[in-house]
C-alpha cells in the first residue's frame, strides 16, 4: 500500500494516454502519447481532500476535467481521478471526515495525503463545523495546504455567511471561496495553488513528547502515531508481534486519540465561531421530503415505487426492449453473419482450421460472435443504464436513506443498511454488485453479501425473461416466485450470520442533504464507470468463452447434459432441462429463455424458473467472485447454489406432484 | 440520569455521553457529535436512530446506538 500512489501515477506520463486496463498496476502506457514535453520526475502532486458531498468532484472537473484520467487505486474499486493542473498533477481522493484508517476510503486517502506534495482541501461553507476537523488535522500534520470554501451560494441561501478573510487569518493558509457548480472562484484557486502553506507548529505538538525518543517519523506520521493510527504504528514502530518490548506501541494507544480529537474539535468550534454568521435559514421542501423518506410508513412505499421505476427503466426498457433490438437486429441480423462470413473466408479448409473456426464463431459462445454480442449487445446497454440510475440515486442522496430503512432487516442477515447498495446493484447486474461489495466494512460482510448475490438475487437480464414467462402464467405465480426468493434470501442470510465467526459492523453513516442530481455529473460518472467495468469484464469473459468453447468442441457439454438426467427427473422436468442448466452456468437469461421451448406446464415452468434463478451465478459473476473472494468461498457459493437450487426445486416439484 | 441512544424519541435533545466502541467514539467525536446538544430527528422501530447537529445528519444503527449513553436535555 505504501506505493499505492506511485503505482497509480507510475502508469502514466504527464501527457500520455493511459491504457484502459483499469486496476492493473502493470498497465502499459501508450508510448505514442508520450511527448516528453514535461518531465514527470520532479512533477508536483497535489491531492484533493475533503469530506463527502462538499462538491469535490465538481471542483476537480472544473480545475482539471479536460485532462482527467480515471483509474482505480491499486487493489480497490475506489475511483482515482488524476488530471493536469498547470505544472502539477491533481489527484482526487475518496471523501473522508478525517485522516485515519477506519475504512477503505480513509486508508486510500491517508496514503495519498502522505505521499502528495501538497493538498487542496475542499470544505463546504454549509458544514464548516464538520469539515474543519479534517482541515486542522492536515495543518497539524504539516501538510502544505490551500483551502477552498465551496458552496458559498448554498450557505448564503441557508442563512450562513462565511468571512473568508477571517478564516484565512485563523488557519494561516490561503483560503479561496468557490461555487464549483458555476465555476466561480476556480481561477483564483488555481492562482493561489502555489501559495500552499502549513503553520510551523500547532497545538498537537504537545503530544509529541509522549512518543519514544529517537523515533524516526515525519511530522505527519507523528500526528498519526499519537492518534493511534494502526497502519502508521505498524510502519514506524513495526508490526504488532515483532515489538516484544511493547513500549512504543503502548504509548500510541487510542487514549491520546480521544484527547487530541477533543482538543481539535474545540479549536474547530473556536474558528467556526469567529468566521461564520448565522441567521435562521429555511428548512423548506427538502426537510419535508427528508422526513417522508425516513418515515417507514411513507418511505417504504416510496422505496418500492422507486425500485419499480428502476426496474421499468433497466429491466424492461433496456434489458428487454433495447437489448432485444440490439441483439436480434444489429447482432444477429448484421454483425454475426458478417463476422462468420469473414472468418470462414479467411480460414483455409484444412483440418487444423476447424477447431479455430469453432472457437471464433460457434453458436454458443464464439469468441468473435456471441462473446462480442453479449458484451456489447447485452452487457453494455445494461451497465450504462444501471450506472445512470445508480448515479442519480447516489447524487440525490437517496441511497443512504434507503440504507436507514433497510438497516433493521439487513442486520438480521449479518449485514447493515449500507448493504442495500450492492443488493440494488445486483438486481441490475450481479457481476457489478460483486465488485461493489469491496467497500463493505468487514470480510465477513463481504462474504455474506457475495453469497446472497450469487444465490438469491436475479440480475436484470434474467429477471426480464423470468417476468415475461411468469406474466403468461398469472399474478399468483409471480407472487409465489418473489416469496420463494425472499425466503431463500432471508434463510441463507440468517444461517450465514449464525455460522460465520465474528460480528458485523453496525450502521454509522451520514445522511447528506437531498439534492437534485446534475446531468453532467451523472453522465460523466457513468462513462467512467462503464469504461472501468468493461475493461475489467472483457478479458475475463473472453477467457471464459475460450474455455467453454473448448469444452463444447471436445464434447464436454453433451457429457454434462447426460450426467444431469437424474437431476432433471428429480425436479419433474424433461431431460432437455439439463441443457438449460448447463447454459445457465454461462449465462442466466439464456437459461430462463431456454424454458420457453420445452413445452412445460405452468407448475413445471414455475419450478424451472425458480431453479434457474437460484442456480449458480453466470460465469462472469463467478469469475468475479473468485477474483474478489477466494477459491474456497467461490467453490462454496457455487456448490451451495447448486444444492439450494435443486433442493428447493425438488421440494416444489413434490408440492406440485410433478 | 442517562439513557441509551437507542431509547430516545424523535424531537428529544440530549448530549452524548459514554460510547463503548473506540472507533464509533472517534467517528462521533470527529463529526462534532460529542461537542454538545444533539437532536433526534427520527427513530425507526428497532432500527436506526437519525440524529442531527449543526445541520449534519447521522444515521446510527440500533446495535451501535445500544452502546451509546445519552444525557437528556429536554423533558
Amino acid at each position: 500500500m505504501t506505493h499505492a500512489l506511485r503505482d497509480l501515477l507510475g502508469d502514466r506520463s504527464p501527457d500520455g494516454e493511459v491504457d484502459a486496463d483499469v486496476g492493473d498496476s502493470t498497465a502499459d502506457v501508450d508510448s505514442e502519447g508520450e511527448t516528453g514535453a514535461s518531465d514527470g520526475s520532479d512533477d508536483r502532486v497535489v491531492a484533493m481532500v475533503g469530506c463527502p458531498n462538499v462538491g469535490k468532484s465538481v471542483l476537480f472537473n472544473a480545475l482539471a476535467g479536460g485532462s482527467a484520467e480515471v483509474s482505480n487505486y491499486p487493489g480497490t474499486t475506489l475511483e482515482a481521478a488524476v488530471g493536469r493542473l498547470d505544472d502539477a498533477t491533481l489527484i482526487d481522493t475518496p471523501g473522508v471526515y478525517g485522516v485515519s484508517s477506519f475504512d477503505e476510503e480513509e486508508r486510500v486517502t491517508r496514503e495519498t495525503v502522505l505521499e502528495a506534495d501538497a493538498v487542496l482541501n475542499v470544505v463546504s461553507a454549509t458544514s464548516l463545523d464538520r469539515d474543519l476537523f479534517l482541515t486542522l488535522q492536515l495543518l497539524d500534520m504539516g501538510v502544505p495546504t490551500v483551502v477552498a470554501v465551496n458552496m458559498m451560494d448554498e450557505a448564503e441561501t441557508g442563512g450562513t455567511t462565511v468571512d473568508v478573510d477571517a478564516l484565512e487569518r485563523q488557519l494561516g493558509v490561503p483560503v479561496v471561496p468557490t461555487v464549483a457548480t458555476e465555476e466561480r472562484g476556480v481561477d483564483s484557486l488555481r492562482d493561489r495553488l502555489d501559495e500552499v502553506d502549513a503553520p510551523d507548529e500547532t497545538p498537537v505538538a504537545t503530544w509529541f513528547d509522549r512518543l519514544p525518543d529517537g523515533l524516526e517519523a515525519s511530522r505527519a506520521e507523528r500526528v498519526l502515531l499519537v492518534e493511534g493510527d494502526e497502519p502508521t504504528v505498524d510502519r514506524v514502530v513495526g508490526p504488532r508481534d515483532v515489538t516484544a518490548d511493547g513500549g512504543a506501541r503502548g504509548l500510541t494507544g487510542d487514549a491520546f486519540r480521544d484527547e487530541i480529537y477533543t482538543h481539535r474539535r474545540s479549536r474547530v468550534a473556536g474558528v467556526v465561531e469567529a468566521v461564520t454568521d448565522e441567521r435562521e435559514g429555511a428548512g423548506g421542501l427538502k426537510e419535508t421530503l427528508d422526513d417522508l423518506l425516513l418515515n417507514p410508513v411513507t418511505g417504504t412505499p416510496f422505496a418500492l415505487v422507486l425500485l419499480g421505476l428502476v426496474y421499468l427503466v433497466i429491466g424492461d426498457l433496456v434489458a428487454q426492449r433495447l437489448v432485444d433490438f440490439v441483439e436480434t437486429t444489429v447482432f444477429e441480423g448484421y454483425y454475426v453473419p458478417l463476422v462468420r462470413g469473414l472468418v470462414a473466408g479467411a480460414l483455409p479448409d484444412a483440418g487444423w482450421a476447424a477447431p479455430v473456426r469453432f472457437l471464433l464463431i460457434n453458436g454458443n459462445l464464439g469468441l468473435l460472435t456471441i462473446t462480442v454480442q453479449y458484451l456489447l449487445g447485452v452487457l453494455l446497454p445494461l451497465v450504462v443504464a444501471f450506472y445512470l440510475v445508480l448515479g442519480v440515486l447516489e447524487d440525490s442522496g437517496v441511497l443512504p436513506r434507503l440504507a436507514v430503512l433497510s438497516d433493521r432487516g439487513l442486520s438480521m442477515l449479518g449485514l447493515n443498511g449500507r448493504a442495500i447498495i450492492p443488493m440494488i446493484v445486483g438486481v441490475g447486474c450481479v457481476t457489478m454488485a460483486v465488485v461493489t461489495t469491496r467497500t463493505m466494512g468487514s470480510r465477513r460482510e463481504r462474504l455474506i453479501a457475495t453469497a446472497l448475490l450469487g444465490l438469491a438475487v436475479p440480475c436484470s437480464a434474467q429477471l426480464g425473461v423470468v417476468m415475461g414467462l411468469l406474466a403468461g402464467l398469472g399474478l399468483g405465480w409471480w407472487l409465489a416466485y418473489v416469496a420463494i426468493l425472499l425466503l431463500v434470501f432471508g434463510v441463507l442470510g440468517v444461517v450465514l450470520d449464525n455460522v460465520l465467526p465474528g460480528e458485523s459492523q453496525g450502521l454509522l453513516t451520514e445522511l447528506p442533504p437531498l439534492r437534485r442530481p446534475r446531468v453532467g455529473d451523472v453522465v460523466r460518472k457513468t462513462a467512467r464507470r462503464t469504461r472501468a467495468f468493461l475493461a475489467e469484464a472483457t478479458p475475463l469473459f473472453a477467457g471464459t468463452a475460450i474455455v467453454v468453447s473448448g469444452l463444447d468442441y471436445v464434447g464436454g457439454l453433451a457429457v454434462l447434459e447426460s450426467w444431469l438426467r437424474p437431476v432433471t427427473a428429480l425436479l419433474g422436468l424433461p431431460a432437455e432441462f439439463g441443457r438449460v442448466l448447463v447454459i445457465g452456468v454461462v449465462r442466466r437469461d439464456f437459461a430462463a429463455a431456454g424454458l420457453t421451448d420445452l413445452g412445460l406446464s405452468a407448475p413445471q415452468t414455475f419450478v424451472g424458473l425458480v431453479v434457474v434463478t437460484l442456480f449458480v451465478p453466470c460465469i462472469l459473476s463467478m469469475v468475479m467472485i473468485l477474483k474478489e473472494r477466494n477459491l474456497a468461498s467461490g467453490a462454496l457459493i457455487w456448490l451451495g447454489s447448486v444444492v439450494v437450487a435443486l433442493s428447493v426445486g425438488a421440494v416444489l416439484a413434490g408440492v406440485f406432484g410433478l | 440520569m442517562t439513557e441509551r441512544l437507542s431509547d430516545v424519541d424523535a424531537g428529544d435533545e440530549f448530549e452524548i455521553g459514554t460510547v463503548t466502541d473506540d472507533q464509533v467514539r472517534a467517528r462521533l467525536l470527529r463529526l462534532g457529535f460529542l461537542d454538545g446538544s444533539v437532536r433526534c430527528r427520527r427513530r425507526l422501530h428497532k432500527g436506526p436512530v437519525v440524529v442531527r447537529r449543526n445541520g449534519t445528519e447521522l444515521a446510527i444503527g440500533a446495535a451501535v446506538a445500544d452502546d451509546v449513553r445519552v444525557r437528556p436535555l429536554t423533558e
